[in-house]
């Protein structure tokens, strides 16, 4: 008895692990919006999601951590229930946390290219500290006004409003 | 949480691809028509969507609820004024008409989380998205289903553990660093396992999948979402 083997075409040993790293990375920034902490300012909790996006633009670099991003996207538009307060489905990302959410993979990708100095990995352990801070502001710059933005376009209010309800 | 839940209703048997399409057409259809008559109009279909995952619009709102505080935020914040009367009223009709559009197109999109399953969502995109990407989106969608459940259960035994060992003493700032640093550590951990099974049983671009094949009702969705976008560009 034998196995047709002929049209089997093999994921290559990098691509394999990326793949899995990618995965398991966005399944991790979902499992991150499950853990919130109490906020004392906001009546919003904290949740490590957003710590989630720029650890994978750190550790898994600017393609594979934001692919790592919209992985999570279309799976929690798909029905994954990773997005906030462990919702899921495609009005999420028309919603009112859209702007965020749209956000990951450009922060991811900025973040992983400011650390890594490119496109191509290299370990985040040598870059320093000013790199890292540099590129987790850079972060900060890219998903908090896309959020501002957003709430201006899509619920309507007036600008300087958005920008005063997204701090 | 929001998940598939078996049942034999219309939506349950239509096409994962149709039931996507549906979903773009009623976004882009709440956002050209955010007007009293409009959304009345998408109120109705969307109950029509609920009947058809014979899901109530109790249940539909409920899933919807982390929504709630958001959408009421924005009318709140523009009806205040800076003088007296304090309360504009007026100001806040269109953030509220905004805020009940997105309500509506989230009530759909939690008929279709109800109503398809994973592994058919995951050959609609590949089916949808051609080649490698639609390989790598699917196999990876696939992925996040699997391990989430996983990761939570690993994160949730992180904070029990540092919880029994009276860590929920510490600081905020030393409790998130702790459960942060064991998810990823476990979660790289997990990758690289994932990785070497992987390559050891023969992970392949071109896996076989579950058929999809459209019937007649699915022509009916289409031609519903096809409406929907027609109406948009009216």
């Amino acid at each position: 008895m034998s196995a047709e083997t002929g049209d089997v075409e093999l994921v290559g040993d990098a691509a394999a692990s990326n793949l899995a790293r990618a995965a398991l990375f966005a399944a991790l920034i979902g499992a991150f919006a499950y853990v919130s902490f109490p906020n004392p300012v906001s009546p919003a909790p904290v949740t490590l999601q957003v710590l989630g996006v720029f650890l994978a633009g750190i550790l898994l670099g600017p393609v594979w951590g934001g692919a790592a991003c919209g992985l999570y996207l279309l799976a929690g538009a798909l029905g994954a229930p990773v997005f906030a307060g462990g919702s899921a489905g495609l009005g999420v990302l028309v919603g009112p946390t859209a702007g965020y959410l749209w956000s990951y993979p450009f922060a991811a990708a900025a973040i992983g290219s400011v650390v890594h100095g490119g496109v191509s990995l290299t370990d985040p352990k040598a870059a320093g500290l000013a790199r890292l801070v540099g590129a987790m502001v850079l972060g900060v710059v890219v998903i908090y006004p896309a959020e501002a933005l957003k709430i201006a376009a899509g619920v309507g209010i007036v600008r300087s409003d958005a920008i005063a309800a997204a701090r | 949480m929001l998940s598939y839940e078996p049942h034999d209703s219309l939506a349950h048997r239509l096409d994962p691809r149709a039931k996507l399409a549906v979903q773009v057409g009623f976004a882009l259809a709440a956002f050209a028509h955010t007007t009293p008559r409009g959304l009345a109009i998408l109120t109705a279909l969307a109950g029509c969507v609920l009947a058809a995952a014979r899901l109530s619009p109790i249940a539909a709102l409920r899933e919807a609820r982390y929504a709630l505080p958001f959408l009421v935020a924005g009318p709140a914040i523009a009806a205040l004024t800076p003088g007296p009367p304090w309360i504009a009223a007026s100001q806040a009709v269109v953030p509220a008409l905004a805020s009940y559009r997105v309500l509506v197109v989230l009530v759909v999109s939690v008929a279709y989380v109800r109503t398809t399953r994973v592994r058919d969502s995951r050959t609609a995109v590949q089916s949808l998205v051609p080649g490698r990407p639609g390989r790598f989106l699917g196999v990876g969608v696939a992925l996040v289903f699997r391990f989430l459940p996983v990761l939570l259960a690993d994160l949730s035994r992180t904070r029990t553990a540092m919880r029994a060992r009276l860590g929920s003493e510490r600081g905020l700032i030393d409790r998130m660093e702790i459960v942060t640093s064991a998810g990823v550590r476990r979660a790289f951990g997990r990758a690289d396992r994932l990785g070497v099974a992987l390559r050891a049983r023969c992970f392949a671009w071109n896996p076989t999948l579950s058929r999809l094949r459209f019937a007649r009702r699915d022509v009916a969705a289409l031609c519903f979402a096809g409406g929907l976008v027609a109406w948009t560009l009216v």
